[in-house]
């Protein structure tokens, strides 16, 4: 398993200037210093600490298996003086007991809040984990419907891909607090704003930032290194990504992809893959041409640029046109 | 609670199709329902099995279990007119996903082929029986692995779903060579094509089915084909389809759904 150093903030997957340096150099003197929380057992969930109180564990560009156990998205938490919340659960139970011995090994607060993105597997099935916790599991006000009306088919196909002693303990557990626009969780200290976007990844997107450190959490709004996954309205998300370029925050974590990243550079490679397959579909629907010729072309000359291209991309297309054959 | 929740839902909303066709909630996996299926749809009748008279095109492997393209077509070579087309998903709730009855509009002389896209609701067989003017019955089949595309929510955005319901599109496409006496169409439909299986969080109750069940194709007043269709068709119902150079190669389309509503359209000029 790759080891992240305790200076591992910046992580935007190119060369970095001497200027980017020294703010970094300079950003790590101002602060207290920032922890890297190995993982305890071989197997277990190891964080980094990317801004004071804000830590982030880095899920494998990986498909869901026996072995990494639905580790396979990012999973943050927020420390406040009173209490933590946890963004997002990783993709098993047992996944998410490792990530709540992670928190616990940083702080022993009350973990009151539970947090999740938006509805896919990898984000939710560690719920579970932290029932112990009877905390309030906070998603946007669509995530209900949408995990509701696909739980039988996410329960099948990961426990066929989990295998049984990753599956165990797995529970669909839905948002006892809906957030219809946004809402604010105080931590104690710092608190945390919750906003529901529209429909773009999925219908059910929700992001958060910590006021403390300025930083913005996107979920799956941001892939990076792994392909994006299409689930919502490839309109709706290339609009939501150039909303998202003009914001300030100090930093983004991504669904999928480094522990941190700067916008606006972290956004360009997803709107370079999405901006590709809407302009190659388009062309295709224009010439007369069908789905079928779409999934053989659309968006191939994006292939090198991400991981698991292959299992995902042809979806994608799908999607897109299916879509866009309506505009 | 919302798992048993689900399964009722899906079972009733099995138990409420009426179809002829319908075998139960779910087939086991492992049980082949061909044969009772076909005694069901073509009684004692023969069928010939991959003779060529028939092609079907479908991925091995569905990448979206809930929207699957699927062409039949008929090689240049048949040269007969045909009688009608049905396709068959095995395993799904409701097996046959539509009939097509040909008429006089339908066209010989090259290649014919009709194709849409489908729900897979399991690792299943797939088959293309046609009928041609001889009363023969000729069929292909392919395997496809699929699953969960039926018991699926497969609107991406619910809210959006029934926007525009009933907006069409129909296109009309002149052959790449005069001479050619085959013609090629599209006709596409805003309908979220619900097949009654999926639950609505909100109010724990299943969304009431509701599905394009026929669709007439006429050109210049001839008949191309009368379509039966089940939800098995994937939500927004995509057709493209062949028929024979008329006068006047304008078509019109009408479609009606479960609920007794009536959608109707004709072609754009050709070429657009």
């Amino acid at each position: 398993m790759t080891k992240f150093a305790p200076h591992d903030l910046c992580c935007v997957p190119c060369q970095i200037s001497r200027q980017d340096f020294l703010r970094a150099a300079l950003a790590l003197a101002a602060s207290p210093l920032l922890r890297f929380v190995p993982a305890k057992a071989a197997e277990g969930v190891e964080v980094s600490e990317i801004a004071p109180g804000v830590f982030v564990h880095q899920g494998r560009y990986e498909l869901q298996s026996p072995e990494n156990r639905g580790d396979m998205a990012n999973a943050s938490f927020v420390v406040g003086t009173d209490s933590v919340a946890v963004i997002d659960t990783l993709g098993s139970a047992v996944a998410g007991r490792e990530l709540r011995a992670a928190i616990r090994a940083v702080t022993d607060k009350p973990i009151r809040y539970v947090i999740n993105t938006h509805m896919h597997p990898d984000h939710v099935f560690g719920n579970a984990a932290f029932k112990q916790d009877n905390p309030t599991f906070v998603g946007h006000y669509k995530l209900a419907r949408g995990l509701g009306s696909r739980a039988e088919r996410y329960l099948a196909i990961n426990k066929m891909m989990l295998g049984d002693a990753a599956f165990e303990g797995i529970e669909i557990i839905l948002p006892t607090l809906a957030v219809e626009t946004s809402t604010t969780l105080d931590l104690g200290g710092r608190s945390l704003v919750l906003e529901t976007q529209r429909t773009a990844h999925t219908d059910n997107d929700l992001t958060i930032t910590d006021t403390a450190t300025d930083t913005l959490f996107l979920g799956d709004l941001l892939f990076s290194v792994h392909v994006p996954t299409l689930d919502g309205s490839i309109k709706g998300w290339l609009a939501l990504l150039d909303d998202l370029a003009g914001k300030k925050a100090a930093r983004v974590v991504p669904g999928h992809g480094p522990h941190a990243m700067e916008l606006p550079e972290a956004l360009t490679p997803e709107q370079r893959y999405l901006a590709t397959i809407a302009a190659d579909v388009r062309k295709l629907i224009k010439d007369g041409k069908t789905l079928e010729d779409a999934t053989k072309t659309a968006g191939f000359s994006e292939r090198d640029a991400w991981k698991l291209f292959d299992h995902y991309h042809v979806r994608n297309v799908t999607a897109a046109f299916a879509e866009l054959e309506w505009e | 609670m919302l798992l048993s929740l689900t399964r009722l839902g899906y079972a009733a909303g099995a138990a409420a199709l009426a179809t002829v066709l319908l075998l139960g909630p779910v087939a086991k996996a492992d049980e082949d329902v061909w044969p009772a299926l076909k005694q069901q749809a073509f009684g004692d009748r023969a069928i010939q099995a991959e003779d060529g008279m028939v092609v079907l095109e479908i991925p091995g492997t569905a990448e979206d279990a809930a929207l699957v393209p699927l062409t039949v077509r008929v090689p240049p070579r048949v040269a007969q007119t045909l009688k009608s087309l049905t396709i068959f998903i095995d395993k799904n709730p409701d097996p046959k996903v539509a009939t097509l009855h040909f008429g006089p509009a339908q066209g010989t002389g090259g290649e014919r082929s009709f194709s849409t896209r489908v729900r897979i609701d399991n690792f299943s067989y797939v088959r293309a029986v046609l009928e041609t003017e001889d009363g023969v019955l000729h069929m292909a089949s392919k395997f496809v692995a699929a699953a969960g595309g039926c018991g699926a929510m497969q609107a991406k955005d619910p809210d959006s779903e029934t926007v525009g319901l009933g907006k069409m599109i129909v296109k009309t496409f002149p052959p790449a060579l005069d001479a050619s006496p085959i013609w090629s169409a599209q006709v596409m439909i805003k309908h979220p094509n619900s097949n009654g299986m999926q639950l609505d969080i909100n109010t724990a109750k299943v969304i009431p089915a509701r599905y394009v069940d026929q669709m007439r194709v006429k050109r210049g007043g001839e008949l191309v084909f009368d379509m039966d269709g089940t939800f098995s068709i994937s939500t927004n119902p995509n057709f493209r389809f062949t028929f024979g150079r008329g006068a006047d190669n304008s078509l019109d389309v009408a479609i009606t759904d479960t609920d007794g509503a009536k959608f109707a359209a004709q072609s754009e000029p050709s070429g657009f």
